[in-house]
């Protein structure tokens, strides 16, 4: 295991009071949490509350204005180029609109940050790359652009993308809320493949269903802090705050209400 | 002077290999501005998308100053003036790809620049999130995008250059119109020589049109229309 090598006690990422404004509004107000390896915590809030800055912020795709980011106990320095491209190699991250690279077929897609990043030789990186598309059920379609997939497709070649950079951690942005119902399935079994296998994650969700069957701890967010957190039943059945237990009252019944539906 | 076809004709088929003989001049000329607007033109837009505050107000300036002076106002300007006060000695056709070059970087700087932006931002940051450098991302996931969606207003450009390069003969390069202009002030045909010009550059134009159609057709990314 690559954790012997580690200080058990230290968790794979921790962020610290991380605080960001945009303009005048402040939209983080001072996110703290870890993630021990194999963690696996949700995310779930109302819209706007900071959950997708929260992840961009984490990856240094948004930089905050004050907090602390630390991979494996060592605090992640943005302005050292190399250590930053070095650390968002570990932290793999998955949009809610796949952001495949247009021009490039799936394979493509897995192979290249093999080839441009960790300059591994192209014959070897493509190996590499079918192997994780394989991974995710897709190696029959490795040839296909992104424009030729389905949703669902798309969203499990960018998980492979990330994959093959060899995360620590996984972050994974509503990665099935733009997608036709139909397809959401896929895309939660090689998620919870990912779990089996041990993958470190956060996984921001409107699904409460699939966060509560996967995370150990749910976190609620909202107006930029960190409300309350907690297993999965607290979270979601007798949370503390009013403002947690309005939010998952609401989104319990709107799901009753699909499911009666189908 | 009368005008008669049979003189008109001789004097067409008696210039037609002397005039030809432009067709590579100003080939040449045209491709080399091409050329030189492009790698200029890519960096300007570079520059004007990803830069900063004082790179973009630069590069705006800089378009903006190409974009507006008549070509012959510049080739005289660098020809005449600039060389002069710098002592230095280029040919009149070197001068005239520099500054073919440079007005149509400010052209396609502004073609890519819309190319680049149309490009969904999430790509960018996609390639950030698994360590690409800016430098890395810009040149293999947002370049080779651009390119392909910068074809329909290259072909644009490229009519243009072609056109423009015509003006370059009051330099003394010897392209098509100079050599056309030579003829006639020969045989007095003026109307069949200046025709015979236009049917060149009209062929030429056209051509090259087509060949990028072709490129463009080629290079289309699967399943994808935009
Ligand atoms: N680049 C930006 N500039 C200005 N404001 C921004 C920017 N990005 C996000 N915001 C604002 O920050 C707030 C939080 O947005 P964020 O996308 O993080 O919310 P969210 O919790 O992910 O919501 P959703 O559930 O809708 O995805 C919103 O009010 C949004 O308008
Ligand atoms: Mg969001």
């Amino acid at each position: 295991m690559k954790d012997s090598a580690m200080p058990a006690n230290v968790p794979v990422l921790r962020i610290e009071n991380i605080k960001k404004r945009f303009g005048d509004k402040e939209i983080l107000k001072g996110v703290s949490f870890e993630l021990n390896r194999g963690d696996i915590k949700a995310i779930i809030g109302p819209s706007g509350g900071g959950k997708s800055t929260l992840l961009h912020c984490i990856n240094f795709l948004t930089l905050f204005d004050e907090g602390h980011v630390y991979l494996n106990g060592i605090e992640i320095d943005h302005a050292n180029k190399r250590e930053l491209y070095a650390y968002r190699q570990k932290v793999g991250m998955i949009f809610q609109d796949f952001n495949l690279f247009d021009h490039l077929s799936a394979l493509q897609n897995v192979q290249i940050g093999l080839v441009r990043v960790k300059k591994i030789p192209k014959a070897e990186a493509r190996e590499r790359a079918v192997a994780e598309l394989e991974r995710v059920g897709l190696k029959e379609h490795m040839n296909k652009y992104p424009a030729e997939l389905s949703g669902g497709q798309k969203q499990r070649v960018s998980i492979a993308r990330a994959l093959a950079m060899d995360p620590e951690v996984m972050l994974l942005d509503e990665p099935t809320s733009a997608l036709d119902p139909e397809l959401v399935g896929e895309v939660h079994s090689v998620i919870q493949k990912l779990a089996a296998g041990g993958m470190t994650m956060i996984l921001v969700t409107h699904e409460i269903g699939f966060a509560g069957s996967l995370a150990k701890e749910i976190m609620f967010m909202d107006e930029g802090v960190i409300v309350e957190k907690g297993p999965p039943r607290k979270i979601l059945y007798e949370a503390s705050q009013a403002r947690t237990r309005e939010f998952c009252d609401k989104i319990i019944h709107f799901h009753h209400r699909e499911d009666d539906q189908e | 002077m009368h005008f008669s076809i049979t003189a008109g004709l001789k004097a067409v088929i008696e210039g037609l290999p002397y005039i030809l003989g432009g067709v590579w001049v100003t080939l040449v000329v045209v491709v080399g501005a091409l050329f030189m607007g492009l790698v200029l033109g890519t960096l300007l837009s570079i520059a004007h998308v990803y830069g900063n505050r004082v790179l973009r107000g630069l590069t705006g300036l800089y378009v903006w100053f190409f974009r507006g002076v008549p070509l012959l106002v510049l080739l005289f300007l660098f020809y005449f003036g600039l060389l002069g006060a710098l002592h230095l000695d280029l040919s009149p056709f070197f001068v005239s790809i520099v500054v073919l070059g440079l007005i149509s970087s400010a052209y396609q700087s502004q073609i890519l620049r819309g190319a680049i932006l149309s490009i969904p931002e999430g790509q960018l940051k996609a390639a950030r999130a698994i360590g690409m450098s800016d430098t890395k991302a810009i040149t293999f996931i947002i370049l080779p995008q651009a390119f392909r969606l910068a074809i329909p207003g290259w072909s644009n450009e490229y009519t243009i250059i072609m056109k423009n390069s015509a003006v370059t003969y009051a330099l003394g390069v010897a392209e098509i119109m100079a050599r056309a202009n030579h003829v006639a002030a020969r045989t007095y045909q003026h109307f069949w020589l200046y025709l015979l010009a236009g049917f060149i550059f009209l062929i030429l134009t056209y051509a090259g049109t087509k060949l990028l159609g072709l490129l463009q057709k080629r290079v289309a990314i699967k399943g994808y229309a935009r």
